[in-house]
């Protein structure tokens, strides 16, 4: 049996490892994190745009949505770094390759996962963390060290939400055949959470808080720092439900796992 | 107390009958008609620690799956099994620390990593101590020249040598049992060699006990006391492997193509076999490919040239080849009595 520091330990192990091997292909390291730093900041200019014509969108200033922005793209980091093996699930699951996970005296999702870290995702975290501070000084938020737990609380219950979301989508490949609309729409859905809730109407609104809660990736933890003062009473739940979800995801994991056959011979 | 014990097991599949085309695949979703595979069907043996047992049957006999149930990732459909005392299915994280499996050619090793590193790996998480460690890559070494492809990455292996690192892995962390699915399959006959003696050495050296599945008589000829055959989810023999041999193993299969071949032309071989022969020959005729016909026959009753000899003074045949019975002739012959 293994404990947690076991755990870490082989993670690191395995990582380390991966880096050394990726790193022979230095161009490729380099562009894609290029790419990824830029596509990142793309959506900050359609910001931009929006608010050279208006001064504010549903109540919210520029330099308030580049704080939501800045904390989205924390956010969403892990899920790109540590769990971007789940992409590939479907193609195990249909050649049957998947068996061998089974074989390890390991936690399957940690074995499924570790073979893949995904290196330029760390632009992106690091992109984010810069944009966070640079929105939360023009804002003039006071950092007392309680905020500072609070906020290393909520980024770790959003990014909890936004890697639950996508591993439930990509668990989809143990009972649909064709799995890949699923997991490409909630990955499509994510470029909705960076935005205020109250611009969506009702409906959307309602399914992006209840049932794929995008809200929580980013714009209700948010609020905790941005209004301190005028928060619904949603926005406290924000670092449970991150918690709750992804228990949930791992159940649905499970169950996967237990009900994999494989392929016929 | 046995290693592994197994009563009675089942393990049926409900497999979705599908209909044609989009409107049939809608369909299915809410009305799929379901029918049932017994891929295993009421198998029954016991395995004692340090055998090494060839469980063997053609295609889709249930081989795969009986090894699934017994690695813990199948629920069995019914029945017991127990290995060292444990059902694998609800204990998979402790038993897969004493078990080693090679399952077909999907490797498990890392495949960007170099080969070293796999076994590096493997050491932190069976937390294999190092003089174990050393001890056992050296073996490996010995038998295989592994050392060779250390620095190799796997994806860049041959499937040869990938089945070598493969096996060696699985026994990397002293386990009791090694399960070896088709580990020969699409390989050619140097690779086999090695890969028969570094499974009969591991085996003699840590007495770990062997399943090892194939439809290769040669593999079990090689490395076995005691196989099992199965076909269709059901065991047909079970017991010393010599009695297979001595059976099969002065049979050949000898392939023929006629010319002017007609539907008749199987009957009419048939005949004049018989006619020649009588009527227990032992010979049996099958058309198991376009263009050839194959007839199984049993040399220390008919001698090769006996049987070419009658084939030739009656038919035009424009090519021939000569090969060992394949594991489905065997089954066929198991069906019809041979071992009664
Ligand atoms: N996951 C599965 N779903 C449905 N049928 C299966 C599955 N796995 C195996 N089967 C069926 O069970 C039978 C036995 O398969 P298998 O154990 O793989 O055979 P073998 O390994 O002896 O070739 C075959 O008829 C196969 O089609
Ligand atoms: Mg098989």
């Amino acid at each position: 049996m293994h404990s947690f520091l076991d755990y870490i330990r082989l993670y690191f192990i395995i990582e380390t490892q991966y880096i050394k091997a990726r790193m022979q292909y230095r161009a490729d390291f380099i562009i894609s994190s290029f790419g990824m730093f830029f596509s990142s900041l793309a959506t900050l200019g359609i910001f931009w745009i929006i608010f050279n014509s208006i001064p504010e969108l549903a109540g919210w200033t520029f330099m308030q949505l580049v704080f939501i922005y800045g904390f989205y793209m924390i956010a969403i980091s892990p899920m790109q770094i540590l769990f971007d093996h789940i992409w590939q699930i479907r193609f195990h699951v249909q050649q049957g390759t998947f068996l061998k996970y089974y074989f390890r005296p390991l936690n399957m999702m940690f074995y499924y996962m570790s073979e893949m870290f995904d290196i330029k995702g760390l632009t992106q975290l690091a992109a984010g963390v810069a944009i966070l501070i640079y929105a939360s000084i023009q804002l003039g938020i006071d950092w007392t060290l309680l905020r500072i737990a609070l906020l290393l609380l909520t980024l770790f219950s959003a990014s909890l939400v936004q890697i639950s979301i996508t591993l439930m989508a990509g668990c989809a490949a143990f009972w649909v055949l064709d799995s890949y609309p699923v997991l490409g729409l909630a990955w499509k859905l994510r470029e909705f959470a960076p935005y205020p809730m109250n611009i969506f109407d009702g409906a959307f609104r309602f399914t992006f808080t209840f049932i794929i809660p995008l809200g929580f990736v980013a714009f209700y933890p948010s609020q905790l720092f941005l209004q301190p003062q005028d928060v619904s009473p949603l926005v406290y739940f924000s670092p449970l439900v991150g918690i709750g979800l992804f228990a949930l995801t791992y159940w649905v994991w499970t169950l996967g796992v237990n009900s994999y056959t494989g392929t016929g011979s | 107390m046995s290693l592994i014990h197994i009563q009675n097991l089942n393990k049926h599949f409900k497999v979705l009958n599908r209909r044609e085309g989009i409107g049939g695949a809608f369909r299915d979703l809410f009305s799929g008609s379901y029918r049932t595979v017994k891929a295993v069907d009421d198998i029954s043996f016991d395995i004692e620690a340090g055998e090494i047992v060839g469980y063997i049957g053609p295609n889709g006999a249930g081989k795969s799956t009986t090894i699934k149930m017994m690695t813990g990732i199948l629920k069995p459909s019914g029945g017991t099994l127990q290995v060292n005392g444990l059902m694998p299915y609800n204990n998979r994280i402790k038993q897969a620390q004493i078990m080693g499996v090679v399952f077909g050619q999907r490797t498990q090793l890392w495949w960007d990593l170099p080969v070293i590193e796999s076994f590096k790996i493997l050491r932190e998480i069976y937390k294999v101590d190092q003089k174990m460690f050393d001890r056992h890559m050296g073996m490996f070494d010995e038998l295989v020249g592994l050392k060779t492809l250390y620095s190799q990455q796997v994806r860049t292996l041959s499937l040869g040598q990938r089945m070598l690192c493969d096996i060696a892995a699985s026994f990397l962390h002293n386990p009791q049992v090694v399960f070896l699915d088709e580990p020969t399959i699409g390989l050619d006959i140097s690779v086999k060699a090695k890969i028969r003696s570094l499974i009969k050495t591991l085996n003699a050296e840590r007495n770990t006990t062997i399943i090892l599945t194939t439809h290769d008589l040669g593999d079990v000829e090689a490395l076995c006391q005691r196989i099992i055959i199965i076909d269709k989810g059901k065991i047909l023999y079970d017991g010393d492997i010599k009695r297979v041999t001595a059976l099969f193993g002065a049979y050949r299969t000898l392939k023929l193509q006629i010319d002017n071949y007609a539907d008749s032309t199987l009957q009419s071989l048939q005949e004049k076999l018989t006619e020649h022969f009588g009527a227990d020959n032992g010979c049996t005729i099958a058309q198991t490919e376009e263009f050839w016909t194959d007839v199984t026959f049993d040399q220390a009753r008919t001698p090769l040239s006996d049987v070419l000899g009658q084939v030739m003074a009656n038919f035009r045949v424009s090519d021939v080849r000569i090969v060992e019975i394949s594991m489905e002739s065997v089954v066929q012959q198991v069906y019809d009595g041979a071992l009664r």
